[in-house]
């Protein structure tokens, strides 16, 4: 073991490297973050008798019911209606709980943040370490209902992974960004919350975009999540994304990037004195 | 090889639901704030006078060399626990400038640095990979750190159910077992039972003596003769004496005597 040694002075660790070296050195210790996921699941889990399965469970009741209610509406076949509302929920699940999580990454670690000097990206890891797990256990589910859709795999498929990169990507900048941001000002948690309520309804994963027409499909568009939704989904039921769902994205991608590292760099070892 | 650095440290806290103090500091008598320790000098104010924060540490400035095993004593809200936590790495100075060499394990609060849902043995697991180590490693110390708290089969169980005197245990078994080069202690450590207190000043001599330091702060004036050969004595977040710790126990001492003699003859 070689010593350490450690300086902290009011610039310590301050600017966009030591934000980067925080990230970096934050996911070198992968050991540490999934042992803290997996402590959270556990505990989250541990006394409900169907443990685990309630994520995929809660996620079938919710495309049943969807599905037997919209289908009607969708202008699209039952099965692959079907498969529209499972994917599309997939992927607003976990961009929305990257915006609720985030809010909390930082509060809900205060005893650790004020114990263990660590990285604080230890904690979104952490964080994005559960969300992923119940994506991925949803995804599985999907997989039968696609196949059941009759939708076969193609070369668009592929482009389904970028598209898991890029959420990943999201995930980090906006649950660092809202950690910090939440535990200083909390009334942005309630803010979130809220939205993100509503979000539901006006992003298409309820009803179908296209066939919208004048200010319908404008207020679809103007909606960002429409399009990180629509990245991830188009590829999974055989269709090419627009090419404008995928620049907007990576728009908002590199903003969202360009405004933690600033937020980050300045205030980011105020955070113990939020907590 | 270990060795701690603090030069002119000052630490702010900030405070967001702004008071004002119902204390009117410019008509109140001069000796009001005396009472107080002169609590109302450490209330950091913008020009409306609102409070915006608490000054806890005020141009602390001192140098630890291995080897030594540091007391810090000083009344409440001297500022005993800020400059731990900031030795530790958790607050960052407002200004000054700290230097720590050495793999640092700080114990400040028994409530913290633990998942109180998760079972004893996870939690070994967990400081463990926090303090940097490999699971080979943890788990090479596993049944030790187990031995030392003396836990028994309530190891296996959530940290929520055990009692603080066991909390504190594992947390002291856990934080001396990965070796520490700068061991960070708060006042808690007085907390213990005879035996508890007795096993951990023979745990604490023998990792110091591989060449570390200790800080620990305490109010209990045998615990810091125990385990400690310097002290500090931190007032109102300054430093008002650094010797020998018998030197700055006797100095403390006679200090407290003085103020509660004024406070008999007032």
């Amino acid at each position: 073991m070689t010593p350490t040694t450690k300086i902290y002075d009011p610039h310590a660790a301050r600017g966009v490297s030591g934000f980067l070296s925080d990230l970096w050195v934050g996911l070198s210790m992968v050991e540490l973050w999934r042992a803290f996921a997996w402590d959270e699941i556990q505990h989250r889990y541990r006394r409900s008798a169907l443990g685990i399965s309630w994520i995929v469970l809660s996620f079938l009741m919710f495309v049943a019911g969807v599905s037997f209610f919209f289908a009607g509406f969708s202008g699209r076949g039952v099965e692959s209606f079907v498969a529209y509302v499972a994917i599309g929920y997939a992927a607003f699940i976990f961009i929305t709980g990257n915006f609720v999580d985030g809010c909390q990454v930082f509060t809900s670690s205060s005893v650790w943040i004020k114990a263990v000097s660590l990285p604080y990206s230890v904690h979104v890891y952490r964080s994005l370490f559960r969300s992923l797990l119940t994506f991925f256990l949803q995804m599985v589910v999907v997989i039968p209902i696609l196949v059941w859709a009759g939708i076969r795999p193609g070369a668009v498929t592929l482009l389904f992974v970028p598209a898991v990169l890029v959420y990943l990507l999201n995930a980090v900048a906006v649950q660092y960004l809202l950690g910090l941001v939440a535990a200083r000002f909390q009334d942005i948690g309630h803010l979130v919350t809220s939205i993100v309520r509503l979000m539901i309804f006006v992003t298409p994963i309820l009803w179908v975009r296209e066939g919208l027409e004048g200010a319908r499909a404008l207020a679809a568009d103007l909606n960002p999540l429409t399009h990180y939704v629509e990245i991830f989904r188009a590829p999974l039921l055989g269709e090419m994304p627009r090419s404008t769902s995928w620049l907007v994205v990576v728009v908002l991608t590199v903003a969202v990037w360009g405004v933690v590292a600033m937020v980050a760099a300045a205030f980011r070892r105020r955070l113990p004195y939020w907590l | 090889m270990s060795r701690i650095l603090v030069d002119n440290l000052v630490v702010t806290y900030p405070l967001f639901n702004r008071a004002k103090s119902s204390l009117d500091t410019q008509t109140a008598p001069l000796d009001a704030g005396e009472d107080f320790g002169g609590a109302h000098k450490r209330l950091v104010r913008d020009r409306r006078g609102y409070v915006t924060g608490v000054r806890a540490l005020d141009g602390v400035s001192f140098r630890v060399e291995e080897g030594e095993r540091i007391g810090l004593v000083g009344a409440n809200g001297s500022g005993k626990t800020t400059l731990l936590q900031v030795l530790a790495g958790i607050y960052l100075p407002a200004q000054g400038r700290v230097r720590v060499e050495g793999r640092t394990t700080s114990l400040v609060n028994i409530n913290l640095g633990m998942s109180s849902e998760a079972t004893g043995n996870k939690n070994i697991t967990l400081r463990g990979l926090a303090s940097g180590r490999t699971r080979s490693e943890i788990e090479a110390r596993r049944t030790e750190i187990a031995a030392f708290a003396g836990l028994g089969e309530f190891i296996d169980l959530p940290v929520s159910t055990y009692s603080a005197g066991m909390r504190m245990r594992l947390n002291f078994a856990i934080a001396t077992a990965f070796e520490p080069e700068v061991l960070i202690l708060d006042e808690w450590l007085s907390a213990g039972d005879a035996k508890f207190r007795k096993a951990a000043a023979k745990r604490m001599v023998e990792f110091v003596g591989q060449a570390g330091i200790l800080i620990l702060a305490s109010h209990s004036a045998s615990l810091l003769q125990e385990n400690c050969t310097r002290g500090l004595w931190l007032d109102d977040g300054q430093l008002r004496f650094d010797g020998p710790i018998e030197e700055v126990l006797k100095a403390y001492e006679q200090d407290g005597n003085r103020l509660v003699g004024a406070a008999a003859r007032a």
